[in-house]
């Protein structure tokens, strides 16, 4: 147990927290946004699989890392819009709809992948340069501080810039406040003539693009390879820290940080002989996201038409 | 209503009516000589033609998927069927694997049908495992016919146990019963896999998972050549137990309602809290049902594979392309159960990766899902309406 608490591995903890949040951060604020536009999307998981996978492929492809984070944008892109057609112009049920093209996503990259890389077996998995950490200069000269919060991945910093971003956007700005009203209350919206299916269209595309690019970031900053487990849940964690933060983006950084640092314990846990049930932390992030859920009922801010389909002139 | 004008309206009702004026589609059509109209009611005929309409589009775009992976559709598919149900043994095998998922997709029809979204069949499919092994480990002294009843009922009550966590948290609370079930899947995972690395692990193994059950309690298998157990005959009953219950019963009337419109039947007087938890613990206790055969009838101890094979998440898109019909679960869960079974023989046969079966269940499931919306609307000739468009339509 002594040895547990070293300043070297406490440290490493919190080193590994910020690195484990930053694809929870940056798909679950994407998620917010489709989610503030009343569209739930279920699928996030397949989505950061295909945003993984595709940002992968053209890294590997090109040889340019940055092309393949346009990659990712647009793969994880590809299958938001594939949601906005189903749940905005078509609507069928959300939930459903997320789940299909859960599987699609999910199942599509493993496909390409296995077609792309694997046919003969025997082949060497392929690897890319992975993204460096961006160190910022003095202020990573800081004791402790610097390590943990200013010797990342680029895309780390570009995740907790998200934050302030996404809430400014969606409480500062028309067109956010527009989404959010189209959340809230649609039919109020098209009454005043604000386009609906155009707006959903936008939010879940965008909250696509982010997955996507927090796929990308496990792919091309963490492992430097793809393989069809990668997201491992991921998907479905960002989901549960965007109903743990209650729909505010400064909670999701909170909720996301929280279950980071939880993994990162859990992981040096393993490492360690320190007998506790790792599984004990690996579950908590779920038991408290629906404590969460249970307690915030009374000042939840969950957009009201979320997962209810608009039809003009009905309900 | 002809068979021609129903796949017209499959054509232009996945683009939606809202958005039908600015459809590409729509140019192909004389401007104002074509309609999209709701229907007033939809036919169940009507929705069988979508649904085969559906796959048919489905076998054409995986066999395009096939072709650009430089193999003959033909090749890819016949392979596929070989594995699938080419002969006695490899089709006694896929009703092996179609057995859980038989149950599965009648734990979420069942709820679907009463509206609530149960997505936790794979938490509950988990639950079912561990309530039969409870059972199995601290009855041992039970007689060999008692033991099986007891142990089938400890899966049964385990599953509806964990279904009711989130449903009771619904009524109580209202919170999303989406949420909470997606959530409770994560946390018995986790619980199973301390379980099965701590208090049950077996002494003779370092894998997580637990001793191997005494003889005694395996189901009896119907032929000597084949794992096909007794669990597929307890999966068909429970179809036609499902059936019975929706259709000829109070609570099988009361879910239908609730499934309907939830303030109307709390109208009429149905008391919605009471159904919605009666029907997530039957969901439930199906679903469970699918963890204990697999236990008792194919894998005779709890391992990684219960938490790996997806059993409850395919359960619900089996559920969905059936359109929550009980003998429709049964036969796509044979259909994917074959596709899963036959994609071995087809990826060494033919070099195509097996994972092409998620990307059929992914694809088939959206268009039936879009051929669902679809068959709700008619192309008509409009005779005025030189706009053409489908307002007023809803």
């Amino acid at each position: 147990m002594e040895d547990f608490f070293t300043y070297s591995v406490i440290l490493g903890i919190f080193v590994a927290t910020v690195k484990i949040a930053t694809p929870l951060l940056i798909a679950a604020t994407g998620e917010l946004v489709a989610e503030s536009a009343g569209i739930l999307n279920l699928s996030l998981e397949g989505t950061m699989t295909i945003g993984a996978f595709t940002g992968f492929l053209v890294a590997n492809e090109t040889g340019s890392l940055w092309l393949g984070l346009v990659g990712a944008a647009v793969g994880g892109g590809a299958l938001g819009l594939l949601m906005a057609v189903m749940t905005a112009t078509v609507k069928v049920n959300q939930v459903v709809a997320g789940l299909a093209l859960n599987i699609l996503g999910l199942g599509g990259a493993f496909f390409w992948y296995r077609s792309v890389y694997d046919e003969s077996g025997a082949v060497a998995l392929p690897t890319v340069d992975r993204f460096d950490t961006a160190t910022i200069p003095l202020l990573a000269d800081i004791p402790a501080v610097g390590e943990i919060l200013f010797d990342q991945h680029w895309l780390t910093y570009f995740g907790v810039v998200m934050v302030p971003a996404t809430f400014i956007f969606l409480y500062r700005t028309k067109y956010g406040l527009e989404l959010r009203s189209i959340g809230h209350n649609p039919e109020a919206c098209d009454m005043r003539g604000v386009g609906i299916i155009s707006r959903q269209y936008t939010a879940v595309i965008y909250g696509g693009v982010m997955a996507g690019l927090g796929g990308a970031f496990l792919s091309l900053s963490e492992a430097g390879q793809f393989f069809p487990d990668i997201i491992a849940g991921r998907g479905w964690i960002a989901l549960a820290i965007v109903i743990f933060g209650n729909w505010r983006a400064s909670w999701i950084l909170v909720g996301s940080l929280l279950f980071g640092f939880l993994e990162a314990t859990q992981l040096s846990l393993q490492a360690s002989d320190v007998n506790l049930p790792y599984q004990l932390l690996l579950a908590l992030p779920f038991v408290l996201t629906i404590a969460a859920l249970v307690l915030n009922r009374s000042r939840s801010r969950v957009p009201l038409a979320l997962t209810i389909p608009y039809h003009r002139g009905e309900r | 209503m002809s068979e021609q004008t129903d796949d017209a309206a499959e054509d232009r009702g996945s683009g939606g009516d809202a958005l039908a004026r600015r459809d590409p589609l729509s140019l192909l059509f004389q401007p104002g000589a074509w309609r999209l109209e709701r229907r007033l009611e939809t036919r169940a005929v009507h929705e069988l033609y979508a649904t085969l309409v559906a796959l048919a589009i489905t076998a054409v775009i995986i066999g395009l998927l096939v072709i650009i992976a430089g193999v003959s559709p033909l090749d890819a598919f016949s392979s596929l069927y070989d594995g699938a149900f080419g002969d006695r043994e490899s089709a006694l095998e896929t009703l092996v694997q179609a057995t859980p998922l038989i149950l599965t997709g009648l734990a979420a029809a069942i709820a679907f049908r009463a509206g609530v979204w149960n997505i936790g069949g794979q938490g509950q499919f988990i639950a079912g495992a561990i309530g039969t092994w409870w059972v199995y480990a601290t009855m041992p002294g039970l007689p060999a016919p008692l033991l099986f009843v007891a142990m089938f009922a400890g899966a049964a009550v385990f599953g509806a146990v964990w279904a009711t966590v989130a449903s009771v948290l619904l009524v109580r609370y209202g919170t999303n019963e989406i949420l909470t079930t997606v959530m409770l899947n994560f946390v018995i995972d986790y619980m199973l896999s301390w379980l099965l690395s701590g208090p049950w692990q077996a002494n003779d193994t370092p894998y997580s998972q637990t001793e191997r059950m005494v003889e005694s309690t395996f189901l009896p298998r119907f032929f000597d050549d084949s794992r096909l157990h007794l669990g597929f005959a307890l999966a068909l009953a429970m179809a036609a137990v499902v059936h019975f219950l929706v259709r000829r019963t109070t609570l099988g009337f009361e879910l239908r309602a609730i499934g309907v419109n939830k303030q109307a039947a709390a109208y009429k007087g149905i008391s919605v809290g009471a159904a919605t938890i009666a029907v997530m613990a039957v969901s439930g206790a199906l679903a469970g049902l699918a963890g204990s055969g697999e236990l008792l009838g194919l894998h005779h101890r709890i391992n990684f594979e219960f938490g790996e094979q997806q059993i409850g998440f395919t359960g619900i898109i089996i559920a969905l392309v059936a359109r929550l019909h009980p003998a429709g679960v049964i036969v796509v869960a044979i259909a994917f159960a074959g596709l899963l079974n036959g994609s071995t023989q087809m990826q060494v046969g033919t070099g195509i990766p097996a994972a092409l079966v998620t990307v059929i269940e992914g694809v088939a499931l959206v268009l039936v899902l879009l051929a669902a919306v679809a068959c709700r609307y008619r192309l008509r000739r409009a005779a005025v309406h030189a706009d053409g468009s489908a307002e007023g339509s809803e």
